[in-house]
């Protein structure tokens, strides 16, 4: 184990594992959390360009109750990445071992469903604010610690990190080049995860929980040039469940005239196989812009 | 043997009477001289000839005083001694050898003045006048020269490392602070080898180039020598024959003269002789008369009286007979002018030729014609000499007598002529006779030259191009048919271009596929070619590299719609049938309302967009030729495309092949559709070209090419933009 020193003690990184892996490496490491006040890990793919220069970052939000593992081992996004030269940041889905009650009690709630928002209610608001540990604290880290460019970053993920990438790029626009979804959660406010989620963490206050919501987000987003893809499968459980909500999504988004190709792709499920199908699309997708 | 032998007994001879000796001097003249040659150098030739010429009374002639011809008119065999004579320059296979030997003795003289001027670089000196005399040998080798390159100048204490580029002298590090090499310019030794170094190459190079050159202006002296040699001795030969012809003549006409001479002298003497025998007679009868007188003066007187009157009588008849004393042959000799005007004759025609004989004339050379002009070229007989040449010629047509047939001549100097003011891709015949003082020679053979052809035209609304290729068609502009075309292409708006012109020949048809770079200007022009040569160029034809060019195929339209001037807007009006139906052919659209593009069948990366109108139905895609005319553009396996729907508020977006369709939804409507077109991966892709954003891409199997289609299916309207760089994105997908 190697640890890396940045100029801050509490930036520091600890190395938990290193694949190479397409010429690349595929690494995990632990850190401190100031935004979470926990132990955190995080994965990190470095392509081989990462070697001679400063490539773009791209942040993978995983679904509920994934940890940073799911991605990296089961998507099979690697020799993309390596060919476009891309580090792919895979953080995990929640605080863990904060030791709040009721924390492990659902898979849908609490650990491993952190909703990339900032917890407004108790007993989570101290530790659940992974809004602002994927926008702000995540890259600080990234950029201080990776050769990668500060400037070109694009956010993607699936189900409800298919969420959190959409809000991410909706509520900062110009931070991310560009956004894609697997499967994505498109109106929390209207789907029984989101309403559990939101009411538990921003409390009942329903025009609060706007400000994480993708559909109500488009409303008011400026208009910055922003290319959304999406796929999802026809045959998702959770399509037909009303969890994701999609055509609200791209209804919102035909009104806007916010550009958005949405794929019904046939046969698939809500699985990491769908995402493997589809990955090495949604890496060019990036590539695109991250590259441009 | 005494040259002035002959000499002696020739001088003597014009006096003497004897026959003998005359027939023998001919013989003398042709024989000695030859003899004398063998074993005595040439100056006694020269004046033996000087010596008949002064015996002939020809001195006058320039010719023959002139040494060299002198020799070698007089020696039948010269051929044999100036052979020997010459030999150093003659045997040029040889001679490289010499030179080289003497060069290499030349640079060890020079190696020896260095070696005097700078004492210790003797050996340097010596070893470069080697480096030159092996590179001599073997052919220049610039690698084996390197080895003598490293000089051998050593320093017996320590290495100089520095060189000082003002002395030119190498250096130990430690001297360049010395006061001599302070502020000079001191490079490290290696650095200064390098480029001493290199200029020895670049000298190299040029000694290499020089020695090339001085290489072929010798073999270039050879051949200017043995044709010196060649004219020289046929000259030789002409002239000894002549002179020959002179001296016999000569030999004849002194023969003549000398049994004229003899003849004259003896009919003199007989005269002479019997004038002498008169006068003797008339002597004696004189005397008798004075005996007979005296005799009568003693007798009586009766009888003398008597005697006397008989003798006075006959004293008187004597008397009065007249004696001939007159000599009648004079001892002098007559006015022997000398007649040598026939030999005049003969000398003046050492230089006069006869009519030359029939030149040939050439066939007609690869592209020495132009379109309107041709080059006959043709040759005399060596011997020949000519003052100019009539060339004549008409238009070679088979079965059309009369138009067109007029007969042309002209009159040149030279072996050639260009005619001109001819008729392009046109066969001529042409014949040539040759001219001198003494006549016209017969004609030479007819041969046929070709006019070169018209230039064709391109066709420029049919050319159409991408990034690596352009596909240009023309017309012949001959009436009848050519050998080949060639296409020239130049690039053109290049900064600095040098103008290098390109050229793709041996096309047999009026099309052709010329590689390009990508991204370029380009002037392209045809030449048609036939035997004659190639013609002017077309009329150039602008191609631009820059994404693909295609035009849409008015017989691929569908009645109802209309293509416009350009061939890149396509419109469906609001009314229901044309006035006209176009006729039908497999190639026009039956059902469907679309047309189709012609792209360049170029099996790379095509990239153009469509400006669609958001409310209108429209399919923009690819398709075989042979995609069935009669089904909707996607409703097969031979189309691919994505067709909008507009059912307000909703668009609908498919992308069909084979009637399948995958599930997209899209938010924005694009007004710029782009396609990409890539036979490379197989994949036909499509974007909002205004966005950038990529919408959808097949996976297609292009065993054929494909070309653009597209349809309305409702009134409207599409314009095609031809001609745009690929973006970067696309080359993503």
């Amino acid at each position: 184990m190697s640890l890396i020193f940045p100029n801050r003690e509490r930036m520091a990184l600890k190395q938990i594992s290193s694949n190479k892996c397409f010429g690349g490496f595929q690494k995990v490491f632990e850190h401190d959390s100031v935004e979470l006040s926990c132990k955190m890990k995080f994965a990190v793919y470095l392509p081989p360009r990462a070697d001679t220069g400063k490539c773009p970052a791209l942040y993978w939000l995983s679904g509920l109750t994934c940890t940073e593992q799911n991605f990296i081992s089961k998507s099979g996004f690697h020799q993309a990445a390596s060919e476009h030269g891309l580090v792919v940041v895979a953080p995990d889905t929640s605080p863990r071992g904060c030791g709040i009650a009721g924390e492990e009690d659902s898979w849908d709630f609490g650990t491993g469903a952190g909703f990339y928002v900032d917890a407004t209610e108790q007993p989570w608001k101290a530790n659940y604010r992974m809004y602002s540990y994927v926008t702000r604290e995540l890259p600080q880290l990234i950029n201080a610690n990776f050769p990668v460019d500060p400037q070109r970053m694009s956010v993607f993920g699936h189900s409800m990190g298919g969420h959190g990438a959409l809000i991410c790029a909706l509520k900062n626009p110009g931070k991310y080049r560009s956004v894609s979804a697997f499967a994505p959660i498109c109106n929390p406010v209207a789907c029984p995860w989101g309403k559990k989620a939101f009411g538990g963490y921003l409390g009942a206050d329903q025009s609060q929980w706007k400000a994480y919501d993708a559909t109500h987000l488009v409303k008011s987003y400026p208009g910055t040039q922003l290319d959304i893809l999406i796929d999802q499968g026809k045959d998702d459980q959770f399509l037909s469940d009303g969890q994701l909500l999609p055509d609200n999504f791209i209804a919102a988004c035909t009104d806007k005239k916010i550009p958005v190709v949405f794929r019904l792709q046939e046969g698939y499920d809500h699985s990491y196989y769908f995402i493997a199908t589809f990955i090495t699309d949604h890496i060019r997708h990036h590539a695109k812009y991250l590259n441009a | 043997m005494d040259l002035y032998d002959s000499g002696d007994g020739l001088q003597a001879f014009p006096a003497e009477s004897g026959r003998m000796r005359r027939g023998a001097a001919p013989a003398e003249v042709t024989s000695e001289p030859r003899g004398a040659a063998r074993g005595q150098p040439p100056r006694d030739l020269e004046e033996e000839v000087d010596e008949l010429v002064h015996l002939y009374g020809l001195e006058d002639d320039d010719e023959l005083a002139d040494d060299e011809l002198g020799d070698e008119f007089v020696t039948e065999n010269a051929p044999r001694i100036e052979v020997s004579e010459y030999a150093p320059h003659v045997g040029t296979r040889g001679e490289p050898a010499t030179r080289q030997r003497d060069w290499r003795l030349g640079a060890e003289a020079a190696g020896e003045a260095d070696g005097l001027g700078f004492g210790g670089w003797g050996s340097e000196g010596q070893c470069r006048d080697l480096r030159e005399a092996y590179r001599f040998a073997r052919g220049r080798s610039s690698e084996e020269y390197e080895c003598y390159v490293i000089p051998e100048e050593e320093d017996e204490e320590e290495a100089p490392d520095v060189f000082c580029a003002t002395c030119k002298t190498p250096l130990r590090a430690a001297e360049k602070e010395l006061d001599e090499h302070r502020g000079h310019e001191v490079t490290p030794l290696s650095k200064a080898l390098e480029s001493a170094k290199d200029e020895i190459h670049r000298n190299m190079y040029r000694l290499e180039k020089q020695i090339i050159e001085m290489e072929n202006f010798a073999s270039h002296l050879e051949e200017v020598f043995i044709t010196v040699e060649e004219n020289f001795g046929r000259q030789e030969q002409n002239f000894e024959s002549h002179y020959n012809e002179i001296l016999e003549t000569l030999a004849q006409k002194y023969e003549d003269k000398v049994q004229a001479l003899g003849e004259r002298k003896k009919e003199k003497l007989e005269t002479l002789y019997a004038q002498l025998v008169s006068c003797g007679e008339n002597l004696d009868a004189c005397r008798e008369l004075m005996e007979t007188v005296e005799d009568i003066c003693h007798e009586e007187k009766a009888d003398f009286i008597k005697d006397a009157m008989a003798m006075a009588d006959r004293l008187r008849e004597f008397l009065e007979t007249d004696t001939d004393v007159d000599v009648s042959a004079q001892p002098a000799l007559e006015d022997q002018t000398l007649d040598f005007s026939d030999v005049e004759q003969l000398l003046g025609s050492i230089n006069a030729v006869p009519a030359p004989s029939a030149p040939v004339i050439n066939p007609q050379a690869p592209n020495s014609a132009s379109g309107s002009s041709v080059r006959v070229c043709w040759s005399l007989c060596s011997d020949d000499t000519v003052e100019s040449y009539q060339l004549s010629g008409r238009p070679a047509r088979d079965g059309a007598p009369g138009k067109g047939q007029a007969e042309f001549t002209m009159t040149v100097k030279e072996t050639y002529c260009s005619v001109r003011n001819l008729v392009p891709n046109t066969q001529y015949e042409f014949w040539v006779t040759a001219r001198n003082g003494a006549g016209v020679s017969p004609a030479s053979e007819r041969v046929v030259y070709m006019t070169a052809p018209a230039p064709p035209v391109i066709k420029s609304s049919e050319v159409r191009s991408c990034e690596e290729a352009a596909l240009i068609r023309w017309e012949s502009g001959n009436l009848g048919p050519v050998d080949s075309y060639t296409v020239e292409l130049t690039q053109t708006e290049t900064p600095g271009a040098s103008g290098v012109t390109e050229s793709v020949v041996g096309i047999p048809t009026c099309e052709s596929l010329v590689q390009l770079q990508p991204r370029r200007s380009y002037a392209i022009y045809v030449r048609a070619l036939n035997v004659g040569g190639p013609s002017a160029r077309s009329e150039p034809a602008a191609v631009h590299t820059t994404g693909s060019c295609f035009r849409l195929d008015a017989h691929t339209c569908h009645p109802w719609l209309t293509v416009s001037e350009d061939g890149l807007t396509l419109v469906r009006g609001d009314g229901r049938a044309p006035a006209r139906e176009p006729p039908p052919s497999d190639a026009r659209f039956t059902r469907c309302v679309a047309a189709m593009g012609n792209l360049v069948p170029v099996r790379g990366r095509h990239y153009w967009e469509v400006e669609v109108d958001e409310r209108s139905d429209y399919t923009v895609g690819v398709a075989f030729d042979d995609v069935p005319k009669q089904e909707d553009l996607g409703a097969n396996c031979r189309s691919w495309c994505m067709r909008h729907a507009w059912a307000p508020p909703r668009h609908k977006y498919e992308f069909l092949h084979n009637k399948m369709t995958p599930d997209i939804r899209i938010t924005v409507s694009p007004r710029k559709i782009g396609v990409l077109l890539d036979y490379e991966n197989s994949t036909l892709s499509f974007f909002n070209a205004d966005t950038s954003q990529h919408l959808y891409t097949f996976s297609c199997q292009l065993q054929q090419f494909v070309h653009p289609c597209f349809s309305l299916e409702k009134p409207g309207r599409l314009k095609i933009h031809n001609g745009i760089a690929m973006p970067k994105y696309v080359s993503l997908y």
